[in-house]
């Protein structure tokens, strides 16, 4: 008989990794813990624990239990007023997981109800996850939780809602860290260990391979998605070698990998969930184009009147798991290809001279420029739109297309080096976005929230009014038009938490009311139409640019403002079928 | 009803007797200090106070001129042949006190800051037991705080220093320079490493030692032979040269704030260590039950609230002064 190893060692080791500051010690604590998991079924579950949460990134299956329903089924738990102690306990920790950890541990009617003689393993722990996942009810997923909870000791039940949650266990050490490990455990090569992570998408299977030295096995799985390669916001465009790259337009849409082979096709996002259901039209027209095993990276956008329509449009499409007959007539999308990073072996290889193709198919590590090539060949075959690729020599031609591109309706200019292989899951310098802002508004702070994780115990949070003061159609003076949770320096958050103190009106949990009296310069992406605001308008994006100390309430903009400037761009003339061509 | 206000900055006043528990200005006639940290002794360097000889020598070494009328603990004195006062050992630092009133209105204990079981470099705790108007500070005042026993916090110290010996580095302490540092200090001792201090903390030690207090073997912090020890600094040297100097180092956040996680990112350290002068959550409801007044007040903390909740679930009357909390702590 197999024994799974006790969840009790893995929070532990997570604790000790959270209490040790430099990375290299880190990595050797972790290693050493990964050589102690002997089943294959553990290692698999600790690292995926580890860097994934409770389910595996490549099964988009989420832990469907909100913040709130643990919060109070922990209060209920620990026999506490939920807005009188729970509240502000986690306003004073940041974290409702280390809340809850510290009031089963002080709290003694969280000592009468643990069940001390027992001891979960990671496999009951994985089991309970997987219960808890099918459970539909509320009321049945809270008692579950709570049976759950008699069972763990406090830093237990810590990182069993921090694995729970998906999100980071918060303990300093993400991906990169946990390959490093795995490299450690089992004497691999660390790059051999991230291409393997890269291709399987998956933490657990790369550490068991590395162990069971099949890592040669690593292949990559067509319908199991990839992470997306990213691009850099560019710093000064001057540094870099201008003429090693390429410029293509960047389409105001959403980012897309489509893996299809022969009728079967199935879309992914950004984030890596199955859209398929969502844009039928794609799937439908890639259904009868028969194409051979392929991936192809590309953007999804509204496309209506030969023209490609506003981000705006597409969010009406965005989300809807079964649109309309009426919803897909008003907003029809297109896939747009940019690149491709898997065609079958003959296809791939036929065009490779280099000889650097795994003979897999995938094409990570063929330059940008023959993967092209093969992506060409594909759309001419295929009739695939195929976005339009420029040459550059000189800052004129990027600002020159740049421009050309803003009067396409398109965001600005995606650079992409010539010689760059596909490189997943990263934001290196390859690709470099070229875009300008939205746009910039004076605004005023309304509520701030405090924060959690790294922000815990700040507030950090702002809620920034438009000012309808000389609006007819308002009562107040301010309303909320969009929450800003960056831009500023740690020092002007620490003048702002100064500032606002005396201008607190009230306080609803972690969130104060504040008299509309600091003026902050914002910058946004983009202006959307949002009819269940007070504003009718919401910002994409928004953050700090600059406090204005200087400026008072009265001098912010209106909202009459806001409304010129959705109009000015949802009412520019957009050039039809620009940038891309269907070969 | 007796009357308790608070006052100015972090201050109560009782005009009735015209007493003033660590206000800042001349606005009572007859004042009392409960210890020598800066958000309790008077802004204004030259008024006349009450304060126990350590607090008044730690007064004067940080800059107090005014007059200090010296009462020792357990020594009471009558003002207007109408109030007794008596200064009570708080355990939170060196000659930190608890000052009980007997009025005619009743008896009050204002506690300023203290801690229960009392730091083991004060004089130690002592409560008056016939308390009508409980006065208390509720820095840590929810129940995610529960202070590890000292001995547990002592030898975190130790093992800590005595690591980081071993591995070649220098152990730095990140404490304030009166009260938690000297407690270090005090938890060092039987290890024999010696230990510097920041400059603004070294004067406050020998006073520590002619009180009696065993801080071991110690000196004013000297560049040249800081590495031979450890160090003890504030917080606030964490990125002067005073540290940065220091090429092989490992360093502790000592502080009741240190217990918690978000500490860690915000104050980039290898060990926070969540030793607290302040009394912790559950004390203090603990205490207040057994003194069982008829109200108790509420100071220093943006959660009364919470502090209330539990007083009244245990039938006591409670009100909060609104005196914002401390931040260093």
């Amino acid at each position: 008989m197999s024994t799974s190893s006790h969840f009790y060692e893995f929070a532990r080791v997570a604790q000790e990794l959270a209490e040790t500051r430099r990375t290299t010690d880190k990595v050797r604590l972790c290693a050493a813990y990964l050589q102690t998991l002997t089943e294959d079924t553990d290692l698999d579950r600790a690292v995926g624990f580890l860097g994934e949460g409770a389910f595996s990134t490549t099964s988009g299956r989420r832990a469907a239990i909100g913040h709130r329903t643990i919060a109070v089924c922990a209060a209920t738990f620990l026999e506490i007023d939920y807005e009188l102690v729970f509240r502000p306990s986690r306003i004073a920790t940041g974290s409702a997981s280390e809340t809850i950890e510290k009031l089963m541990e002080n709290l003694d009617v969280a000592r009468t109800k643990r069940r001390v003689d027992v001891r979960l393993s990671l496999n009951d722990v994985e089991q309970r996850f997987e219960t808890l996942a099918a459970l539909r009810k509320r009321e049945d997923k809270e008692a579950f939780l709570m049976e759950v909870w008699r069972d763990l000791s406090p830093m237990e039940i810590k990182y069993f809602l921090r694995v729970l949650g998906g999100g980071s266990l918060r303990i300093g050490f993400e991906t990169r860290s946990i390959l490093n490990a795995i490299a450690e455990a089992f004497n691999c090569d660390a790059e051999t260990i991230r291409y393997t992570h890269m291709i399987t998408g998956s933490l657990g299977k790369t550490a068991v391979m590395a162990r069971n030295r099949t890592l040669e096995k690593a292949r990559f799985t067509l319908f199991q998605p990839i992470a997306f390669m990213l691009a850099s916001p560019v710093e000064s465009r001057a540094t870099e070698d201008i003429s090693a790259y390429i410029a293509e337009e960047k389409f105001d849409g959403m980012r897309c990998q489509l893996h299809v082979s022969h009728e079967n096709v199935m879309l992914f996002s950004r984030d890596l969930n199955d859209i398929s259901a969502s844009f039928p039209e794609i799937t439908e027209i890639y259904t009868g184009k028969n194409l051979p095993p392929t991936v192809l990276d590309g953007e999804i956008c509204v496309f209506r009147e030969n023209t490609i329509q506003s981000f705006q449009q597409l969010q009406k499409r965005m989300g809807v798991k079964k649109p309309s007959q009426k919803l897909l007539k008003q907003h029809p999308v297109i896939f747009v290809a940019f690149d491709v990073v898997y065609a079958e072996p003959q296809v791939a290889s036929a065009e490779d001279n280099a000889g650097r193709i795994h003979g897999d198919g995938t094409l990570f590590e063929m330059p940008l420029g023959l993967r092209r090539q093969i992506l060409e060949a594909l759309c001419t075959q295929y009739q695939i739109p195929l976005v339009d690729q420029e040459t550059i020599q000189s800052q004129e031609d990027i600002d020159r297309l740049f421009e050309r591109a803003l009067s396409h309706g398109n965001e600005g200019l995606i650079l992409k080096h010539k010689d760059s292989p596909y490189e997943f899951g990263q934001r290196k310098k390859s690709w470099l976005k070229v875009k300008k802002p939205g746009g910039s508004l004076d605004t005023v702070i309304l509520y701030a929230t405090a924060g959690s994780g790294k922000r815990g115990g700040t507030y950090s949070d702002f809620t920034l009014g438009i000012r309808v003061s000389d609006d007819e159609r308002y009562e107040q003076d301010f309303v909320p038009i969009g929450k800003a949770y960056g831009g500023y320096t740690d020092d002007e958050l620490k003048k702002l938490n100064a500032a606002i103190k005396p201008l607190v009106r009230e306080r609803f949990g972690p969130t104060l009311s504040i008299e509309p009296h600091i003026v902050v310069e914002i910058e946004f992406d983009e202006i959307q139409l949002n009819k269940r605001t007070k504003a009718g308008y919401t910002l994409r994006f928004p953050r700090f640019r600059a406090i204005r100390w200087d400026k008072s309430p009265r001098e912010t903009d209106s909202l009459a403002e806001v409304e010129r400037l959705f109009n000015e761009k949802a009412d520019k003339k957009r050039i039809p079928q620009a940038a891309f061509s269907i070969p | 009803m007796i009357r308790i206000q608070k006052h100015g900055y972090g201050g109560i006043l009782l005009p009735d007797f015209d007493v003033g528990l660590d206000i800042d200005q001349p606005d009572a006639t007859h004042i009392f200090i409960s210890h020598a940290h800066a958000d309790h002794v008077p802004r204004n360097r030259r008024i006349p106070v009450f304060a126990t000889p350590p607090t008044a020598d730690l007064m004067k070494a940080r800059g107090f001129s005014g007059k200090i009328t010296l009462l020792p603990f357990h020594e009471p004195v009558v003002l207007n042949e109408k109030v007794t006062v008596t200064f009570y050992p708080a355990g939170h630092i060196l000659g930190s006190a608890m000052t009980y009133l007997q009025t005619p209105e009743g008896n009050v204990l204002y506690t300023g800051d203290y801690r229960t079981p009392p730091s083991p470099c004060t004089e130690g705790f002592d409560c008056p037991t016939d308390v009508d108007y409980f006065i208390t500070e509720a820095t840590f005042s929810l129940p995610v705080y529960r202070w590890k026993s000292h001995d547990v916090l002592f030898n975190m110290i130790r093992t800590f220093a005595e690591d980081s010996r071993a591995s070649g580095d220098v152990p730095i302490f990140l404490t304030y320079n009166l009260g938690k540092a000297q407690e270090v200090m005090m938890a060092l001792e039987p290890t024999g490493i010696p230990v510097q201090i920041h400059g603004a903390g070294y004067p406050l030690c020998e006073i520590y030692t002619r009180y009696g207090m065993n801080l071991g073997n110690f000196s004013r912090y000297n560049r040249k032979t800081v590495a031979e020890g450890a160090l003890i600094t504030p917080l606030s040297t964490l990125d002067t040269s005073m540290v940065t100097s220091i090429r092989k180092k490992r360093i502790a956040y000592c502080s009741g704030w240190a217990s918690l996680e978000s500490r860690r990112s915000q104050i980039i350290v290898d060990k926070l260590i969540p030793l607290s002068d302040h009394i912790d959550f559950f004390e203090l409801i603990d205490l207040c039950k057994k003194l069982n007044p008829k109200k108790v007040y509420i100071t220093h903390t943006p959660n009364a609230d919470v502090v209330i909740h539990y007083l009244q679930q245990a039938g006591l009357i409670a009100e909060s002064l609104d005196i914002a909390g401390n931040d260093e702590a």
